[in-house]
């Protein structure tokens, strides 16, 4: 059987065909997994400057690593933690180390993170990008970036958070910021990751 | 036997549209019954299912009180 279209039927042929085109392209970008991730930034382990304060674990397994501007914080006897507030005492910069409690792994890094944030302090959290095999200064690591809203006074915040593998032990470093400063606060956040020191 | 031009764009544009709609369906978890998944992989482990309580409950912590989660494994 042969059919002949004519002239204007080519033309409606390719309409439908365009039309057709534009909606399997729709769908596709509108599946889940359609359009690419955010790649991670790069992470460069390097010495902190010098001015730097250096805070070690208690257990002795890494040391975290910020410039003055951050004060010292109150927290978990086996962790250490540092912030800069602002007024009303809000954080703009909060960096935390504490050793690995938990069942994470660093092949499963970033979907324990969000897993915690939602179980324990968040209402909801995205994952931003993640990124594994991070050579850290004496250990590899996971890092996740996701960015959370808490459900005490609905604050939003954007993180780093890495499980790193040193020679003995894991520690998870997180380094975060309120996501409106997300943009501006990031390159420091990821100086002070980049200079934690695993054990 | 003919086809008018109609009802051959008719018929593309229902077939493009059912194929969209399936797609979209089947991205939204539709209510029918799933094969099992051709290849297994390891789940990743859940972490510890003890939430600290909120409003300074357990620690001091600033994630208690609203303020940025630390990277306790809620222990």
């Amino acid at each position: 059987m042969t059919i002949h279209l004519p002239r204007r039927g080519k033309y409606a042929l390719a309409v439908v065909a365009a039309s057709a085109a534009i909606i399997v392209t729709v769908v596709a970008f509108a599946r889940p997994g359609g359009p690419p991730r955010r790649s991670f930034p790069p992470l460069v382990a390097a010495a902190a400057p010098a001015g730097w304060i250096h805070a070690e674990l208690p257990n002795g397994t890494a040391v975290l690593s910020y410039p003055p501007s951050l004060r010292p914080l109150a927290g978990d006897k086996d962790a250490v933690s540092a912030a800069r507030r602002g007024p009303g005492g809000t954080f703009q910069l909060y960096l935390n180390a504490t050793p690995r409690q938990g069942t994470e792994t660093l092949a499963h890094w970033a979907a324990f993170r969000l897993g915690l944030l939602r179980d324990d302090d968040a209402a909801t959290a995205h994952q931003d990008a993640a990124v594994q095999g991070v050579k850290f200064r004496g250990g590899t690591g996971s890092c996740v970036i996701d960015d959370y809203i808490t459900r005490i006074g609905a604050h939003h915040f954007q993180e780093i958070a890495c499980l790193v593998q040193g020679r003995t032990s894991a520690s998870v470093v997180v380094a975060a910021a309120p996501a409106a400063q997300w943009a501006r606060a990031r390159p420091l956040l990821l100086r002070e990751i980049g200079a934690y020191v695993a054990r | 036997m003919s086809f008018t031009l109609g009802r051959w764009a008719a018929g593309v544009a229902l077939l493009t549209a059912l194929a969209a709609g399936c797609g979209t369906a089947a991205a939204g978890h539709s209510s029918g019954p799933k094969p099992p998944p051709a290849t297994t992989h390891p789940a990743a482990p859940a972490h510890t299912a003890n939430p600290i309580p909120q409003h300074n409950g357990g620690d001091q912590d600033p994630d208690n009180n609203g303020g940025p989660s630390d990277g306790d494994g809620n222990i």
